[in-house]
């Protein structure tokens, strides 16, 4: 518990200073409406008109973030095994070494389907 | 953590090197004065960076740089600080109000966070209280930059989705899936890091490096670490987020005022952040570099502050060196350098430093040399890979009989030329087409003004 | 929790029953919010604001590793993979309320029943029975225990994590990954494509020499005809009547244009960006 507190007292410095210069920055500024200002800025053309439903975005994002999933839970694991490998022994290595081959494997996979090319 | 937690740490650790103990039994005061200086440094350093980055990328130019405001121009951060505040805060039509304004708070809180579990030196006196310099530790102090730095992620994703803007849209989504590549190779990075130091602790890493830094012992973690810190934040050359030649500002293009000023915030104090990790994990923290560190009083006192300012704003300066040097790089190569490059090494990197500490340890198994080989076939298949990928390339850039040549014939022109070029009687080449004195004013120089 | 409060002195215990009982607060209105509000991306949010509320819940019982890789994995990974969905699907949309798949009511309810039996076994279960303390027998932080469990007693399923990831892997693949026929171009292959359309170097940047610098005016030619090519092919169907010619007939090229007079002020770019 108290190995936290210096860490939510930053967080809450923190937080307050950004509240409080967001919240003076529309304070402090003029006010001038202004119809076009408002628009959102594409480079001075007209805006782009919202497509109903919204937009869309490339399904590419979606295999990056899943793959990024698998990492991460690949990462998790390797944390705990690298900070108790002398104590695991061989015993650890092996099996750290068949789960990542593990990962590797759908790694080898989806490099290979194309699933790394970003155009 | 328990108490017998806090004790082994205790008393495995020497001297007034800082323990997890340390952090249990500070005092409220004490708390509130750290965090203080914390905010106070994070804040100040942006604002020295402001000044520096502008400073040193102007001499790389060869030009003077912001040299108005104050002695060298020293003041010209505290201008732009003034300056942001006064001006228009405009929330776009069709943006998410509510998200939108809380957008950039999170960046800037998150940023903050991040710097708290950063070590700056051992143990020293305050006001007659030993205290380590040092905000906190956990157990696992590593992983809050981490998990600050993945929350972080959010204040660029929602800022581009709030405003409800393609180009925001479409920076934030290239940031997101920018930011979550290099995390991984970044966090992979990490892994030889905890393998050599037996925890997770900044503290502890630091004080692991007693005998030599990690830089000397994992080469390849740390180049790979500087890549991730630049590819995580976002800075040139893996700006691409922010290219305004395609998206404008990106995931900001439509922050204005102090909104906009806390993504800038939160973009420098990333970046002190990251480079104060890099002086932690790798470069002894706040130990004293080699030949200092042979006085015996270098390691003690306010002096290793001193270190540790020195390294990290050696790293912040190279930060500025890569963006008066480098061009910005494409999307795909800045995705393929984090996927296809980062984490395969990264990872056979891992394993390769796990056997050679085996054999170290000693740990009595056959199994070790299976291992052993087994690394190897992967660092061969890697290789392959990489060799059939580069052939690949080669045979695609190669000249074909298919690509097409382009045929411009003009007459008179009994062959085409490999490159177009017009006409050489044009009219205005020879003055032919175009009557002396057609308009009523003689021609007037357009200057523009 | 009982580590903790037995290790912890007084002011900790109620610190950490305060804490939990905010917390609880802020998670179960969270919770009822993300069912409630009506966009996807705010829905996400409150999960996310969930997700933390139990972090810090692990860190307050003594779970740092945990409380940690809880952040890192659900609100910084799957969250994220959320969002994109979200985003995916139309960023703008509100949820539809037409049921599509047959009997979703009553799956839904039957799944509902599960997971209230579910959480009524395993609560009561602890509450009734003795819970287990924290056995002091794995080591001392809780990030060795973890490991030693992990490593040691829970081998198989650790491994066959391995396996679910490759799955996940896979599923991804198969449902988002579009297969490239043709080999992609390289810049070599644009720049011979280009050349053998005839036209070498882009469209004329527009607004040059025109009687504005506003991007939907077109370039002038060198005859003074205006050169529709130059104009963003956008902004035509979006504009709608007005045809993105200004040059009246018979009228000279407007080199004089160029140089004052008449040119609109050009609209501020941004306001309050600080130039770097």
């Amino acid at each position: 518990m108290r190995l936290y507190l210096p860490i939510f007292i930053l967080a809450l410095l923190g937080f307050g200073f950004a509240s409080f210069s967001v919240f003076m920055g529309t304070r402090l500024g003029p006010k001038r409406w202004n119809r076009a200002k408002l628009e959102s800025y594409e480079s001075g053309i007209e805006p782009t008109p919202h497509p109903p439903g919204g937009g869309r975005i490339p399904v590419k994002y979606y295999v990056t973030a899943m793959l990024f999933i698998v990492f991460d839970i690949e990462i998790i694991f390797l944390y705990p095994w690298a900070v108790t490998f002398n104590k695991l022994g061989a015993f650890g290595l092996v099996e750290m070494v068949t789960f990542v081959i593990t990962v590797l494997v759908a790694y080898a996979y989806v490099w290979r389907r194309g699933g790394l090319e970003w155009d | 953590m328990t108490d017998q937690g806090m004790l082994q740490h205790l008393l495995a650790a020497p001297g007034t090197e800082p323990t997890l103990a340390s952090f249990n039994t500070e005092i409220w005061w004490m708390v509130l004065l750290k965090a203080g200086m914390v905010f106070a440094f994070l804040l100040l350093t942006t604002i020295f960076m402001i000044w520096f980055e502008r400073r040193v990328i102007g001499r790389m130019q060869n030009r003077p740089g912001p040299n108005r405001a104050g002695p060298f121009g020293l003041l010209q951060p505290v201008a732009d600080a003034l300056k942001l505040p006064l001006k228009e805060d405009i929330i776009p039509r069709s943006a998410d109000k509510l998200i939108f304004v809380i957008a950039p708070v999170i960046s800037a809180t998150m940023a903050f966070i991040g710097f708290s579990v950063i070590p700056w030196g051992p143990e020293v006196s305050i006001f007659h209280h030993q205290t380590p310099l040092q905000l906190a530790d956990l157990p696992v102090a590593v992983l809050v930059i981490l998990a600050m730095s993945s929350i972080g992620v959010y204040g660029l994703v929602l800022a581009g989705w709030a405003s409800g803007s393609p180009y925001s849209l479409l920076g934030a989504l290239r940031s997101a899936a920018q930011v979550i590549s290099y995390e991984i190779a970044m966090g992979l990075a990490f892994v030889a890091v905890f393998l050599y130091a037996g925890s997770l602790s900044t503290s502890a890493i630091v004080a692991a490096q007693n005998n030599g830094w990690f830089f000397w012992e994992l080469p390849v973690s740390f180049v790979i670490y500087l890549f991730t810190m630049v590819g995580e934040t976002n800075r040139l050359p893996f700006d691409l987020p922010e290219g305004e030649g395609e998206l404008v500002a990106g995931y900001h293009t439509e922050y204005s005022s102090m909104k906009f000023a806390m993504f800038y915030l939160a973009e420098y104090i990333n970046m002190t952040t990251v480079a104060a990790l890099a002086t932690t994990l790798f470069l002894g923290g706040w130990r004293a570099p080699w030949p200092i560190s042979l006085w015996s009083g270098a390691n003690t006192g306010w002096w290793p502050l001193l270190w540790f300012l020195i390294k990290v704003f050696i790293l912040l300066f190279g930060y500025v060196w890569l963006r008066g040097t480098l061009p910005r790089v494409r999307y795909d190569q800045l995705m393929a350098l984090g996927w296809k490059v980062l984490i395969p090494v990264s990872i056979v990197w891992i394993l390769f430093i796990a056997v050679i500490r085996a054999w170290k340890l000693n740990f009595n198994s056959t199994a070790i040399y299976a291992v052993a080989g087994l690394v190897f076939v992967l660092l061969i298949i890697m290789v392959m890979a990489w060799d059939e990928a580069a052939q690949q390339r080669a045979a695609r850039n190669a000249p074909t009989e298919a690509s097409p040549q382009p045929a411009v014939a003009g007459p008179g022109q009994p062959a085409a030329p490999a490159f177009p070029v017009p006409p050489l009687d044009l009219p205005h080449y020879h003055g032919t087409g175009v009557e002396p004195g057609n308009s009523a004013t003689p021609a007037r120089e357009v200057t523009g003004a | 929790m009982t580590g903790v409060l037995a290790a912890g002195t007084n002011t900790d215990s109620v610190a950490v029953e305060t804490v939990f009982w905010i917390l609880a607060v802020v998670a179960v209105a969270a919770a009822l919010a993300m069912i409630l509000v009506r966009r996807a991306v705010h829905c996400a949010i409150m999960l996310a604001v969930v997700m933390l509320c139990l972090a810090t819940m692990y860190a307050m019982q003594g779970a740092p590793f945990l409380a940690f890789v809880q952040i890192i994995v659900y609100t910084g990974a799957v969250l994220m993979l959320f969002l994109f969905v979200i985003m995916l699907i139309g960023i703008t949309a509100a949820d539809s309320i037409v049921e599509t798949i047959k009997g979703q009511r009553l799956a839904a309810g039957l799944a509902a029943i599960g997971l209230l039996v579910l959480l009524a076994l395993g609560i009561g279960h602890a509450a009734i029975g003795p819970a287990a303390p924290p056995s002091p027998k794995y080591g001392s932080g809780n990030l060795t225990g973890i490991a030693t469990l992990i490593f040691t007693t829970y081998v198989f399923p650790f491994e066959v994590t391995g396996a679910l990831l490759i799955t996940a892997a896979l599923g991804a693949m198969v449902l988002a990954h579009r297969e490239r026929i043709a080999p992609r171009p390289t810049q070599r292959d644009l720049a011979a494509r280009r050349l053998a359309s005839g036209q070498v170097v882009g469209d004329p940047p527009p607004g040059i020499y025109a009687l504005h610098d506003s991007a939907d005016r077109p370039a002038l030619l060198p005859d003074g005809s205006p050169a529709a090519s130059s104009v963003s092919s956008v902004l035509n169907p979006r504009t709608g009547t007005e045809p993105p010619q200004v040059v009246r007939p018979g009228e000279k090229p407007q080199l004089e244009a160029a140089d004052g007079g008449e040119r609109e002020p050009a609209p501020s770019a941004g306001s309050g960006r600080a130039e770097s």
